[in-house]
């Protein structure tokens, strides 16, 4: 049991109608880390993670929870795991306290083994003092850790986080990703979906990246830059229509990718010191000003950019 | 089968903390029931439902006085004199609806019956085609049969030992023996009753059918917490959980089902203390019929759960059955005075079943019996009504 994978996903597909929203997805994640999946919106993140809850049966494939098959041993599979789902999925009518009672009595918890665990997750999530408050009176950020602390309460081995920090303040988010690391502390593995680079770069020991239903590139935060040889990223923008001076900087020595999103041109180079004279140099032949540059090391939006030559944000 | 119970406990948590709850659940159709109570017939009259019959006497023999005391002591026909009207007059309001029929006496009638002649006879004013009439009829043919039976009786009683028992005295002994009969008959009264303008039939029909309304108005709050749960991806993360979707629905089905029986059982005490409607007359049909109707009523506002996608939704589905299956099954207006294709394309609403299955009880004066059909009928729709939402649920969540 120890050696086991806490998840291990089999080449997981799932289709609605003519939408292939997974396809083929394989991954595997040891006990006690934590893995996140990057991806923009629509990337499959959210169809993987119902799939390995048993929410949705995939078409083909299959995913084992703490050696649980998702498809003939879905009790197995809830029993271990907690899942955080992106929304509130809270009674808002309820007090955090009556929250919590009730999930944990639909995880089987019952009596006194209730109350008690009812008070730990109180305490683990800061809220003992105001549990007898209605959870609609509370701020976005204290719903959020009544909704992670639903998830502890059955003390799961497995816990599923699905963008944890979508719409909350920067207290509250940086909150969370402590307590993400705490769950780790505590031994408890972590899958943990999102769209914000950063926090997978900060918490992951591993990271999944996924786009139009694909994992398309595995593994820890330093073999993942590596995919880009080193590549730096600059992004520009230039006082008139960049479709103009596109095409010249792409000819540039040591400029590897060049694309335009949003009024900015996105250059993938191997030395940014290098290739920035010849950039500015490229615009005064064609009568323009370069208005800003922000030069980026190498990191996984960059990873992105390089595998899918679009941004992560989109 | 606890998580089924710990679901629905949730619910009414829920339910009893919203105030549009309270406002629908006990409220509006206390309101509404004297609201539309008055507008059938007002509160201002008794509480007789019996068949209005207009009485005009030319006569004045004591056998026709007999004759009048038999009209007055029925438990079908009231009797409404007025001496300043003429048989013209009878004739409009029967003709206008204020009347389910009208006799007039001719002059010389208590002779003839004494002499046993068949001269003359009552006259009956009616609308031959009403469902009144066949009321009005049977109950007119057995008092007169009655007291003719007590006239014969007496004169072959005196014939055989006139001083031990005069005629008087034989007919009186007749007359009273009809009051306690070898056998007992229960009589029902004609659905017309419906059109009398008197408060107790006008609450008999209102009461029932404010109560079958709201009880469907007051799903949008319990189909509301569905669609919230689903919205915010609750039921995702309960299922995600082991309880299945099965104890889910029974869960939010059993938390409606308590919900509306408790509004029936208040309003139903309510109906009997206060506004004297008689629904304990029988009260293991009341509640048979409460009971199916409640059930019933809880499996569509579990389907409008499942099926809405939105609060709007939920408000727009839960409105348009509570106008159209109230309107279509005689909550506002009975089924009787609708004519009778209306009133067999109304029993496609559930509504018109519990109001046959209330009204057999107090307005009706049926027995037990009579509120089978109508309870079949309701648990028929609440199973149609269950499996479709459980449907809905099963496909909506493997979406």
């Amino acid at each position: 049991m120890e050696n086991l994978p806490a998840i291990e996903v089999l080449s997981l597909h799932k289709a609605f109608g003519e939408n292939r929203a997974v396809q083929g997805v394989s991954f595997e994640v040891g006990q006690g880390e934590i893995f996140s999946l990057l991806g923009p919106n629509g990337a499959g993140k959210t169809t993987t993670i119902s799939m390995l809850s048993c929410l949705l049966r995939p078409d083909d494939g299959d995913a084992r929870i703490m050696g649980h098959s998702i498809r003939s041993d879905g009790n197995g599979v809830k029993s271990a795991l907690g899942v955080v789902p992106q929304d509130i999925a809270l009674y808002e009518d309820l007090t955090a306290r009556e929250n919590l009672s009730f999930w944990g009595k639909m995880y089987g918890l019952r009596g006194s083994a209730l109350k008690k665990r009812v008070d730990e997750v109180l305490d683990i999530i800061g809220l003992r003092e105001r549990a007898n408050e209605r959870v609609g009176k509370y701020s976005g950020g204290m719903k959020r850790r009544v909704n992670i602390g639903v998830a502890l309460l059955h003390k799961p081995k497995v816990i599923y986080m699905d963008e944890p920090t979508v719409g909350i303040d920067p207290q509250s988010r940086r909150n969370i990703l402590d307590s993400v690391v705490a769950l780790k502390d505590q031994g408890m593995t972590v899958l943990y979906t999102t769209h914000y680079m950063e926090e997978a770069q900060e918490l992951s020991d591993q990271i999944g990246i996924m786009d139009h239903g694909q994992m398309i590139a595995n593994g820890t935060h330093d073999e993942l830059v590596k995919l880009v040889g080193g590549q730096t990223r600059i992004d520009l923008t230039v006082n008139a229509e960049p479709q103009r001076i596109l095409g010249a900087w792409q000819s540039v020595e040591g400029v590897e990718q060049a694309s335009v999103e949003d009024e900015k041109i996105s250059l993938l180079v191997a030395d940014s010191n290098l290739v920035l004279p010849h950039l500015f140099e490229a615009a005064t032949r064609q009568s323009m000003r370069i208005t800003s540059v922000d030069i980026r090391e190498p990191n996984l939006e960059a990873v992105f950019l390089h595998l899918t030559g679009r941004a992560l944000r989109d | 089968m606890i998580r089924i119970l710990d679901i629905a406990f949730k619910d009414l948590l829920q339910l009893m903390r919203d105030f549009k709850t309270f406002m629908f659940l006990l409220l509006m159709p206390i309101l509404f029931t004297f609201l539309f109570g008055y507008a059938f017939g007002g509160f201002g009259g008794n509480s007789d439902s019996r068949l209005p019959v207009g009485y005009l006497s030319q006569d004045n023999h004591w056998v026709t006085d007999s004759l009048h005391d038999l009209f007055s002591e029925s438990d079908l026909i009231s009797l409404r004199e007025n001496v300043f009207l003429s048989p013209a007059d009878l004739e409009q309001q029967v003709a206008n609806g204020d009347l389910a029929a009208a006799i007039i006496v001719p002059h010389g009638y208590g002779r003839d019956v004494l002499k046993n002649r068949t001269d003359l006879r009552l006259i009956v004013i009616a609308d031959t085609s009403s469902t009144a009439w066949t009321s009005v009829e049977a109950e007119l043919l057995r008092i007169t049969s009655r007291l003719d039976g007590a006239v014969r009786t007496a004169t072959i009683i005196e014939r055989i030992d006139s001083e031990r028992m005069p005629f008087h005295y034989a007919f009186e002994k007749t007359l009273d023996a009809w009051n306690d009969p070898p056998i007992a008959v229960t009589e029902t009264k004609s659905p017309a009753v419906a059109k009398v303008s008197d408060s107790g039939a006008a609450l008999a029909h209102t009461a029932p059918g404010m109560i079958l309304q709201f009880a469907i108005a007051g799903l949008l709050t319990a189909a509301q917490i569905i669609v919230t749960e689903r919205k915010t991806r609750t039921l995702q993360r309960l299922l995600t959980t082991s309880t299945r979707r099965i104890d889910v629905a029974l869960g939010h089905f059993l938390a409606i089902f308590l919900l509306l029986f408790t509004q029936f059982a208040i309003l139903i005490v309510f109906g009997q203390v206060i506004l004297k409607v008689d629904y304990f007359r029988v009260p293991e049909a009341t509640v048979l019929v409460a009971v199916s109707a409640a059930l019933c009523i809880s499996a569509l506002g579990l389907l409008i759960g499942f099926a809405a996608q939105s609060e709007e939704q939920a408000i727009t589905f839960s409105l348009i059955p509570m106008f159209v299956f109230s309107g279509l099954g005689g909550a506002w207006v009975p089924l009787e005075v609708t004519g009778a294709t209306f009133h067999a394309i109304g029993h496609v609403s559930p509504v018109a079943w519990g109001m046959d299955g209330f009204e057999n009880i107090v307005a009706r004066g049926l027995g037990f019996e009579s509120v089978l059909l109508p309870s079949a009928a309701l648990l028929g729709y609440a199973l149609l009504f269950f499996s479709l939402a459980v449907w809905r649920l099963y496909a909506s969540e493997e979406k």
